[in-house]
């Protein structure tokens, strides 16, 4: 590798700016030749990169290597079968699982398109007969995951290079807007010619990647496992350089270029990286074949892997690009990126069914704009960016910046729609492979894509069971296979008497990519279901201020519908501290009821006995109890939701009683019924009449005892809003008692007609919405005794008025009206007039 | 602004020097300039982006591929809008343009709602008129004519505040690049000469005032300028416009680099309605642009100079910003009070230069 050559024209591209070249850096050059001289020739790449794909091309054809070395993990080896089989298409990616001591799964995606130069080696490597490995620490090395978090999951990082203050530095200085403006610039935008001269374009590369590198102190690439990595390259290096007579070309990332080279030339510098050997020396290389896998890959998940700077972005344009450089392109039709590009994205704009049309006038101008772009910039051609600014200038007609079809055009374009594949019978990943085998076992039908329907009968049919609890897996996860159309619905508390469930369910390319997406949690979906409901329960367990009963026996159920009923029987821990500290009824309450439910459903999901659940309801019912206490501090307006409170807990507490304590008729000695009996006495009148009416339904109490509270609470001179909010919450409770006891019913009429006229009209909103819970054909029953009572036939002409065109204001006002005429006429001495 | 009409001198006559070098830069490496250009759009370029090897200064910032994008605009048949808030430069970039592609600044038309057809097109001299009938001496061009006639640029400034029947005057004018001189007879126009083309610039805070038709709209590329959010870049501006304001007043007040930096830094969150740490702020209604900010700190550097000890602080900034910046919008004085009350106090702990700010913010109100 020659010292580059510095370009004269600052403005053109292609050229690296006229730099002065740090010491360490001129002094590596010197090294270059000393290895080359040795046979060992680096080829420092951009992952990527078509430019450095041409470069590496025309380089291994001139120098026929015997060995191909590529940054990689080392047991990535034992895949090159399949990578080089015919049947693999790019884009394509390797899967690295590794188990944690702690039990999570940490995933690495190395993706591979037909433009990466790894590709490139790889298929060259096995057209020209020369031995390929890779040569990188194992996935499953510590050195390697020290940061990979949930997001950053690329093998193929290339941060260093995006947050490099120098390339920063000088890609303002060229005009660029970041660090892949200034690749594309520099590199990317040379002329075929010009990057088949392979010794230019690595000599470049490496100065350009030297550069950022000496951005970066010794402790932070210690520290992220760079000089870790970078001392088992170099052994393996030496070992491969050992063993063959012929010349070793290695393909890495540049920003390692320069370590290696000092490595193993013996340089000073050198000496961090080859101390950091472990003692006795790197081990070999495992044959490991349990933890990486081939997958198809598409550009949508290589685009979003560059999002977090690993490898270069918008491979739907390098992609275009690549036709071009590497003649696959039809030679008659000389394909021009930047006009298929614009065309592509003018046709899915005007597609959009929006008003904005792009038409051939409009692409013209904006492939002028792009080559005039290219030509000032100094391009031979148009860049991504100058396409991209075209775009920006000639097909965003407003100041309102791309309208969202344009933008979505956009995507569609750079990012690209490719998919690759793999031959078939390649070992699928775990994650694939044991949903499907698992689906398969329970005779689902995974042939086509197309949509199928089962329905599931869980009373009686034991396959059936585990197939809802597969169904139920897959939905939770969001891997769009299975949709439930009907049936019980544990989690949410509905349809829990149903023991049929339906369901619409289709294996698709999607679901696969889903499930590849979700290979990050976990090699199974039972796996990665557990690992999800680990993130619920930390998150009902951690927001004290959400401290929800409710959440928590919702997170626990979702694991028994799931078959996950082990992991049920941990989370009751949680239910209990839960149960212990929610402050609300009505979410004890609801928890209540979904326990009720799954104890229900015990044998729909085999568990068991179950003791569990028991324990569970038993401690539900003292909570319920001590909450009751707090029941009816609220004023007028939550009187219907207390009643509503009441009612359900009344119906827990039956529910309860049938299920700890069968046999026993009523529930009597339960702690609920106890406190029960004790709110009939509740300051709270609505509370009063709503359990003394249903004390008369569940024959704890009579009619009399009603009938006398009733006239006590109605009789004239009574606190009228307690007589209201009495007879409210007992009509709300027992709506039909007053139907079918007329005793109790002349009660109320009586209490009612004699009310004082002004009292009865300020309630009367109240009274007319405690009527409303009768069904309308006990209202028309109601209607009919009340009339019986007041000695007005209801068939006669008297009630047969209707003033459509009146509002109840209307009437109020006309009422109010008649009284006062009423009133004056009485004491006018002329009430006879009145006719009463 | 504050500056003086003898300072702003027009582009071409201020930089004349440095057009002077791009052009022979240009002869010297034989660089095709487009037909009606004096300058090759690499010059134009580097006239705005700036080139140190040829004493050509910086004049924009932050946004060199727009730059790329109006040079290349201006080489098609598409006008060039300049869309933004204000104070982003806009009429800057417009006037630095038109300098360096024609030499020539003055064919501008301001936008006004008073602007009529005859500021457009052409008006008579009605003496002459009356004298002689129509005719080349009696017809009075308007900048577009005489741009059309001359092969340059024609500058329209806020266009959108011309009312729509006068803006539409100029879709046929851009598509046909002619001019109708009916007066003249039925087919006499002035055609375009290469090297013409529109430079128009409207403010975003106008939009809705009156909005382009869509026929006048797809005769321009539009590129919207943002305002600055390099922190340095904007330093470097404000220093360096302060400067070429103070003139020889320069010599007689000291302003503090970390000042302009404190000025920027609170422009910058003021303006985005967040700070640096990710705290939100409350955004003032007055643009709070870079010229604003040399403004204030022009306004600071006198106060300095007059009524102080010839250093500006922090604290003339705090009082320059309250008075130049938010006038007396009592609106905006309240979100200026709950950025002193939230962001600088607690700055003002650690920091004795927000401590001054914060000192003579917390005067005002009391
Ligand atoms: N990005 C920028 N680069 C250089 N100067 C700027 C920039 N933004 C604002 N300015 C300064 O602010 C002034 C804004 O003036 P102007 O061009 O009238 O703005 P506009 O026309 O957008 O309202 C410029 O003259 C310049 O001094
Ligand atoms: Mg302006």
């Amino acid at each position: 590798m020659p010292p580059p050559i510095s370009g004269t024209d600052r403005s053109a591209g292609g050229v690296l700016p006229e730099i002065d070249l740090p010491d360490r850096l001129r002094r590596a050059l010197v090294l270059v030749e000393q290895l080359r001289a040795d046979g060992i020739h680096f080829a420092p790449i951009r992952h990527h990169s078509p430019a450095c794909s041409v470069a590496l091309r025309a380089q291994l054809t001139d120098l026929a290597p015997a060995v191909i070395l590529i940054e990689g993990p080392e047991e990535y080896t034992h895949l090159l079968p399949q990578l080089i089989d015919p049947g693999t298409v790019p884009p394509v990616a390797v899967l690295s699982h590794h188990r944690e001591p702690g039990g999570r799964t940490t995933t690495g995606f190395y993706p591979l398109a037909e433009f990466s130069p790894e590709w490139v080696a790889l298929r060259s490597g096995a057209a020209g007969g020369a031995e390929v490995a890779f040569i990188d620490l194992p996935w499953a090395s510590a050195s390697r995951r020290v940061d990979q978090d949930a997001e950053s999951r690329s093998i193929q990082q290339e941060r260093h290079l995006a947050h490099s203050t120098t390339l920063q530095a000088l890609a303002r200085l060229e005009h660029c807007r970041d660090h892949d403006e200034l690749w594309d610039h520099l590199f990317e935008l040379r002329t075929p010619a010009e990057l088949r001269n392979w010794r230019r374009v690595f000599g470049d590369v490496f100065v350009w990647s030297a550069l950022a590198r000496s951005d970066y102190e010794l402790p932070v690439l210690r520290g992220e496992g760079s000089i870790a990595r970078e001392s088992l390259m170099a052994a393996r290096i030496a070992e491969h350089r050992q063993r063959s007579d012929g010349p070793v070309v290695v393909v890495t990332g540049a920003f390692h270029t320069l370590a290696l080279i000092e490595a193993l030339a013996g340089s000073d510098l050198g000496a961090v990286v080859r101390e950091a050997a472990p003692q006795g020396g790197h081990p070999p290389a495992p044959v490991d074949a349990g933890s990486s896998w081939l997958i198809r890959y598409d550009f949508r998940r290589l685009d979003a892997l560059g999002g977090y700077s690993a490898g270069m972005p918008s491979p739907g344009w390098y992609h275009r690009v690549w036709a071009g450089l590497s003649g696959t392109a039809d030679p008659a039709d000389p394909a021009d990126p930047t006009v298929e590009m614009l065309v592509d994205i003018a046709h899915h704009t005007s597609r959009a069914g929006t008003s904005e049309v792009l038409g051939v006038a409009d692409v013209s101008a904006a492939a002028a704009h792009a080559w005039r772009l290219a030509e000032l910039r100094g391009h031979p051609a148009p860049g991504r960016t100058d396409v991209l600014d075209a775009v920006t200038s000639c097909f965003v007609k407003d100041d309102a910046g791309p309208s969202p079809a344009l933008r979505e055009a956009l995507e569609a374009g750079f990012t690209g729609l490719g998919q690759g594949s793999v031959p078939a019978g390649t070992p699928a990943p775990p994650i694939i492979a044991d949903t499907r085998r698992r689906a398969e076992d329970l005779r689902l039908n995974l042939t086509d894509s197309d949509t199928r329907h089962t329905s599931l009968d869980l009373r009686r049919n034991p396959r059936h069971r585990r197939r809802s609890r597969f169904l139920t897996a897959m939905s939770f996860l969001g891997t769009g296979f299975a949709r439930r159309t009907a049936g019980p619905d544990l989690v949410g508390g509905t349809g829990l008497g149903l023991l049929y469930e339906e369901w619409d369910y289709a294996w698709t390319p999607m679901t696969e990519a889903e499930l590849l997406d979700l290979a990050e949690e976990g090699s199974t979906v039972d796996e990665i279901a557990l690992s999800r409901l680990r993130g619920l329960e930390l998150a009902v367990d951690t927001t004290a201020a959400r401290r929800s009963a409710n959440h928590a026996v919702q997170v626990l159920i979702q694991a028994a519908v799931m078959g996950l009923s082990e992991h049920s029987a941990g989370l009751a821990e949680l239910v209990r501290t839960h149960l212990q500290e929610d402050p609300s009824l009505a979410s004890v309450i609801s928890a209540g009821r979904r326990l009720v439910g799954l104890r229900q459903a015990r044998d729909q999901l085999d568990l068991g006995e179950a003791a569990w659940i028991d324990d569970l309801l038993t401690r539900v019912e003292p909570v319920v109890a001590y909450l009751l206490s707090t029941l009816g501090e609220g004023s007028v307006e939550d009187d219907e939701e207390t009643v509503d409170a009441l009612l359900a807990v009344r119906r827990l507490d039956g529910d309860l009683a049938v299920l700890l304590r069968p046999g026993q008729e009523r529930p009597t000695g339960s702690p609920i019924t106890r406190e029960l009996l004790r709110l009939r006495a509740s300051p709270n009148a609505a509370i009063a009449g709503a359990l003394t009416g249903l004390a008369v339904v569940d024959g704890s109490g009579t009619e009399e005892d009603l009938g006398a509270g009733l006239s006590a609470q109605l009789r004239t001179g009574a606190d009228v809003e307690r007589a209201v909010r009495y007879l409210t919450g007992f009509m709300k409770a027992t709506p039909d008692l007053l139907l079918h006891s007329p005793e109790l019913l002349s009660v109320v009429h009586r209490a009612l007609i004699t009310l004082p006229a002004e009292q009865f009209l300020g309630y009367l909103p109240e009274l007319r919405r405690a009527f409303t819970w009768l069904k309308p054909r006990e209202t028309a029953r109601l209607a009919e005794q009340v009339t019986a009572l007041g000695g007005i036939d209801a068939r006669s002409d008297d009630l047969n008025v209707r003033h459509h065109e009146l509002t109840a204001a209307d009437l109020e006002r006309g009422r109010r009206l008649e009284l006062s005429l009423r009133e004056s006429l009485a004491e006018d001495g002329l009430a006879d007039w009145t006719g009463t | 602004m504050v500056s003086t009409d003898e300072i702003r001198r027009p582009a071409e006559d201020r930089f004349a020097a440095e057009l002077t070098s791009l052009a022979d830069a240009d002869g010297r490496a034989g660089n095709d300039r487009p037909p009606g250009w004096l300058l090759s759009p690499r010059a134009v370029r580097a006239f705005v982006l700036g080139d140190a090897e040829l004493g050509v200064s910086r004049k924009f910032y932050g946004d060199d591929p727009l730059v790329d994008r109006a040079i290349v605009s201006l080489l098609g048949r598409q006008g060039l809008m300049l869309v933004g808030e204000p104070g982003t430069a806009k009429s800057m970039l417009s006037e630095l343009l038109a300098a360096a592609v024609s030499g020539d600044t003055g064919l501008t038309i301001q936008g006004t709602a008073g602007t009529t057809e005859d500021h457009i097109r052409y008006s008579w001299n009605y003496a002459l008129l009356l004298a002689e009938g129509p005719s080349d001496r009696s017809l009075v061009p308007s900048p577009l004519h005489q741009a059309l006639v001359g092969g340059k640029i024609v500058r329209f400034e806020e266009i959108t505040r011309c009312a729509p029947e006068i803006q539409d005057n100029l879709v046929s004018i851009l598509s046909d690049k002619q001019l109708m001189i009916p007066e003249f007879g039925p087919n006499a126009r002035v055609p375009a000469r290469p090297g013409f083309n529109i430079i128009a610039t409207a403010n975003l805070r106008d939009r809705g005032v009156n909005e382009m038709s869509a026929a006048l709209k797809r005769r321009f590329n539009f590129e919207t300028v943002r305002p600055i959010t390099d922190h340095a870049f904007e330093v470097e501006l404000v220093s360096g416009q302060l400067t070429e304001e103070l003139g020889e007043r320069g010599e007689e007040v000291e302003v503090p680099r970390e000042v302009i930096r404190l000025l920027v830094t609170a422009f910058q969150e003021l303006r985005s309605g967040v700070t640096a740490g990710g705290t939100p702020v409350k955004s003032p209604e007055t643009v709070m642009s870079t010229a604003e900010a040399v403004n204030v700190a022009f306004a600071a550097a006198l106060e300095a100079r007059y009524l102080g000890n010839g250093v500006v602080s922090a604290a003339e900034i705090a009082r320059q910003i309250s008075g130049v910046a938010l006038k007396d919008n009592p609106e905006d004085a309240r979100r200026l009070r709950f950025y002193v009350d939230n962001i600088v106090r607690e700055r003002a702990r650690t920091d004795p230069l927000w401590k001054d700010f914060f000192r003579a913010a917390a005067d005002l109100w009391h």
